[in-house]
């Protein structure tokens, strides 16, 4: 008796709310009307797509019906699972996603920091201009940079280094795997850092600068300030990013690697998405190239949530 | 970072709603593939009546690029267009080519002309071009002419006998004049040298080390550098593994070598002839003949490299090195161009670049399904392949590219000039080369019914194009042409196959994962190879054939055996 009251009480609590959620539609029609369009293009572009992860389980042939495909099952992630290039891929993703995560986030945070201490307006929009201008450049031009910087032919690198003695042989830096994460991770830092840096410091600028005041009456000196200041007060910032670049940790995309990679470093150059376009899409396996994208979306969703459930216990701030 | 990966999820989306696409497509095609019967035997009753020349765009895709395309508001574009009414919006692949395909292919949505080389088994798949036999034989009397003899070699394969495309990278009855393969050698190393045989490795080994010796800079300073390769992306077939069966006395069949009697397949680089070529290279690396850079460099940086004069030996072809040398050769540094020496491991090898293939069909033009007029985009690419239209095509218009002189065509001094001094510009105003990959045609060599050559190609044009120095050396070398030092193609057995890269392999084939699996793991293992210590030379080298073996190369050569198998029945019943 007592479990039907409470059933018929929920029921009559959530046609409530139900009637609440149309009654405050119909008030706001003009608001829901003004974000219709962004839901269509939501729908079109993020969730119409997901009809062809179907293709992942099918052997996809272009040109025919959905119904004349062949259903397979899981034959392709069984294919994708056991071959031994798609490990040594995800750990040359893993491993160039961390770095770049490390150094993606220490630079540009240490960077706005600094520009903030820095007193003389000009040159802090000085610094700030040339620090971002790389964003703008295209991989491929970066690439060309780079290997030409790193040229054991009269590279800028080799010629310093040569001329600090401290080798007596140009290094021949593109040609060695082990140096190619770190090459990848440098070239990515000094291509965003300044980017990078403006939210920072858009953060920074949000900070009241009576807390400032009342710090240094206290006798706080400029790196206690740094410290118990300006880091707390980005700290959301930060956290949010975060959650956000672990969400996006094995999809790195493939232009620096497959503009910087060579032969000679095939090893430790080859990415998960390098991978899919070249196991899938070349070879016309659409649907190898769909599973590799699911395995790819799946992790993500994962690494995305566990992020945000850990954050949210530990700092109490998340994004979701 | 997070813009990059919102980048890279956009595109695959964009592949899967492509494929979407493909997937609704399907029945428009058939519809089409219904309508075009009709459509032809419409017109089939009308064709007394005159030409229809009324204004007919087609899209025509091609995987070749070719950079000084002037959507035909050149010469000879107008004159088409004129003529036959059709104008070509066309798009040509840059970067990779035979992803562009798979993507055209997948998209479900048809160019009306398809040139896609290799990549045409994925329209064929897909159903996507219309089978030409009936065309060919009702509307085309230029084309049936030019390929009688051959008409099997058009068909697809033996199970499909239609015919899909109208093959045209390959010129019936082509005579090769010049040499543009073999190993390279810069003529001022040749000259100061007094013109040594240059014959075998250790010739072209010598020459090279000899001449660093005595001009170890250039003019400038910098240091002149022994021997470079091409290794960035798909360079690395044409100068470091396809010289490997040539100087070991293989022919081209991609990546396999096939034997011309029993027709037994084998993973080239599986053949004990070639671990000592690539040990010759590791050589050349340990002895700092080879720039170290080979394996680095951007193909950009390779082509700066060639243009600055300092690098005395190549191994690869003159179209993938030729923009380098344009550039020498526009500075007037003829003796910094280069040579071609039929180079082999011994001399009892011959170079086989000139093994002879028969006619090879396979490269060609396709008519897509979606195409509006199949009738007369057939008769648009006969019209090219007849004997005026091939004229146009090579020649350009008379009396303004070249005169009929006693009867034989003769180019002008001044159009001769600015075509080999000024070619991009000439190229682009005259459309003389950008029409000859649309239709069949004739060779080089091969006369038309008035005596004159159909292409421009033809000894005494190529001896005329040699410059002052070219001349010198090959005179030296008592030769008028480099492919006087090579050796001829009645010295071989014609391989009954044509060539085993110009057989398509079937999309859903083991083979092409496999064979992909191979290249990976070869285009990785032979860098390491070159470039190891010469003692490690045979340990990697074991290393990496064991590699082959677990990744089922075996299975690989037995699949290619097959095909090149029905390849030969296809074309010789």
């Amino acid at each position: 008796m007592k479990a039907v009251t409470t059933s018929v009480q929920q029921q009559t609590r959530k046609l409530k709310r139900e009637r609440n959620f149309w009654r405050t539609a119909i008030r706001n029609k003009y608001l829901y009307m003004m974000s219709l369009p962004f839901i269509i293009w939501v729908f079109v572009f993020s969730y119409y797509p997901l009809w062809g992860w179907t293709m992942a389980f099918q052997k996809y042939k272009p040109a025919k019906s959905f119904g004349e495909q062949d259903w397979v099952g899981f034959d392709q992630f069984k294919t994708l699972f056991q071959d031994d290039t798609f490990y040594l891929v995800m750990r040359n993703t893993l491993a160039m996603s961390f770095m770049g995560i490390i150094a993606g986030f220490a630079v540009p945070i240490i960077f706005a920091v600094l520009l903030n201490e820095v007193r003389s307006m000009a040159f802090k929009r000085f610094a700030q201009t040339i620090s971002y201008l790389p964003h703008f450049v295209s991989w491929v031009v970066v690439a060309g940079i780079v290997t030409k910087m790193l040229s054991a032919d009269h590279g800028t690198v080799n010629e310093i280094l040569m001329w600090l003695g401290l080798i007596d042989q140009p290094i021949q830096f593109l040609a060695h795997g082990h140096y190619f994460w770190g090459i990848i991770t440098i070239s990515d830092v000094w291509k965003e850092m300044g980017w990078n840096t403006i939210i920072y410091l858009a953060a920074i600028a949000g900070i009241s600068q009576e807390m400032y005041e009342a710090a240094r009456v206290d006798g706080a000196n400029r790196i206690k300030q740094i410290w118990h200041i300006t880091l707390p007060g980005i700290r959301s910032t930060i956290v949010i990013l975060l959650i956000m670049s672990i969400g996006h940790l094995i999809q790195i995309g493939f232009e620096k690697q497959f503009l910087l990679g060579n032969n000679l470093v095939r090893d430790y150059s080859q990415v998960l998405d390098l991978y899919a376009l070249e196991y899938g899409l070349q070879l016309s396996r659409y649907s190898f190239g769909t599973a590799v994208n699911i395995f790819n979306s799946v992790v993500s969703i994962i690494l995305l949530f566990t992020a945000n459930g850990l954050f949210k216990k530990i700092t109490k701030e998340s994004i979701m | 970072m997070n813009q990059i990966s919102k980048w890279s999820s956009l595109a695959l989306s964009t592949t899967l709603v492509a494929g979407l696409l493909a997937g609704c497509g399907s029945n428009n095609n058939n519809e089409d593939n219904a309508a075009s019967p009709d459509t032809s035997s419409n017109t089939g009753t009308e064709s007394a009546a005159p030409e229809d020349t009324s204004p007919l765009t087609l899209t025509y895709y091609s995987e070749d690029p070719s950079p000084n395309w002037a959507n035909m508001q050149d010469e000879i574009g107008k004159n088409l267009t004129e003529k036959t009414g059709i104008t070509l919006d066309a798009e040509f692949a840059v970067g990779d080519a035979v992803q562009k395909s798979s993507l055209i292919a997948a998209s479900g949505e048809y160019p009306d002309l398809i040139s896609a080389k290799q990549s045409i088994a994925k329209f064929v798949d897909a159903g996507a071009v219309l089978d030409l036999t009936d065309l060919i034989d009702k509307y085309a009397p230029n084309l049936k002419k030019l390929f009688e003899g051959n008409m099997s070699r058009l068909r697809y394969s033996d199970d499909d006998h239609a015919i899909y495309v109208i093959p045209s990278y390959n010129g019936i009855g082509q005579e090769y004049f010049n040499a543009g393969g073999g190993f390279e050698l810069q003529h001022r190393v040749v000259k100061e040298l007094g013109y040594p045989q240059i014959r075998t490795v250790a010739d072209y080994e010598k020459a090279i080390k000899d001449y660093l010796a005595l001009h170890p800079k250039d003019e400038n300073g910098n240091p002149n550098i022994g021997l470079t390769l091409n290794a960035d992306d798909w360079h690395m077939y044409i100068s470091v593994t396809n010289p490997a069966f040539l100087a070991t006395g293989g022919s081209d069949d991609g990546e396999f070598n096939i034997n011309v009697d029993t027709q037994e397949v084998t993973y080239h680089f599986r053949r004990p002839e070639e671990k000592e070529y690539f040990k010759w290279l590791n050589h050349m690396n340990a002895e700092g003949l080879l720039d170290p850079e080979s394996f680095v460099q951007k193909y950009d940086q390779y082509k700066a490299k060639i243009a600055s004069g300092r690098v005395l030996g190549l191994i690869d072809q003159d179209w993938d090195y030729g923009d380098g040398e344009k550039a020498l050769k526009a500075e007037g540094k003829f003796e910094y161009g280069y040579g071609h020496y039929p180079v082999t491991m011994s001399e009892d090898i011959k170079e086989a670049s000139f093994w002879p293939t028969g006619f090879m069909a396979g490269s060609g033009v396709a008519i897509s399904v979606d195409n509006p007029d199949p009738v007369r985009t057939i008769k648009f690419l006969d019209y090219l392949a007849s004997d005026e239209g091939q004229v146009l095509m090579n020649w350009g218009i008379e009396g303004k590219h070249y005169n009929v002189v006693d009867g034989k065509r003769v180019i002008p001094q001044e159009v001769n000039d600015r075509k080999i001094n000024d070619a991009t510009n000439f190229t682009k105003e005259t459309g003389i080369g950008l029409y000859n990959l649309l239709s069949g045609h004739y060779g080089d060599g091969v006369k038309d019914p008035s005596g004159n050559y159909y292409t421009t190609n033809f000894p005494e044009q190529i001896e005329a194009g040699f410059n002052d120095v070219e001349k010198e050396v090959l005179k030296a070398y008592n030769s008028t042409t480099w492919k006087d030092l090579f050796p001829k193609e009645e010295e071989f057995k014609i391989k009954p196959w044509g060539a085993a890269w110009n057989i398509p392999v079937p999309g859903d084939s083991e083979a092409v994962v496999i064979e992909k699996k191979l290249t990976d793991i070869t285009w990785k293992r032979i860098p390491e190879v070159i470039l190891a210590k010469p003692a490690d030379f045979d340990k990697i080298w074991d290393a990496y054939q064991q590699e082959l073996v677990k990744a089922d190369v075996e299975k690989a050569e037995s699949i290619r055996e097959d095909l090149v198998k029905a390849r030969v029945k296809l074309w010789n019943e």
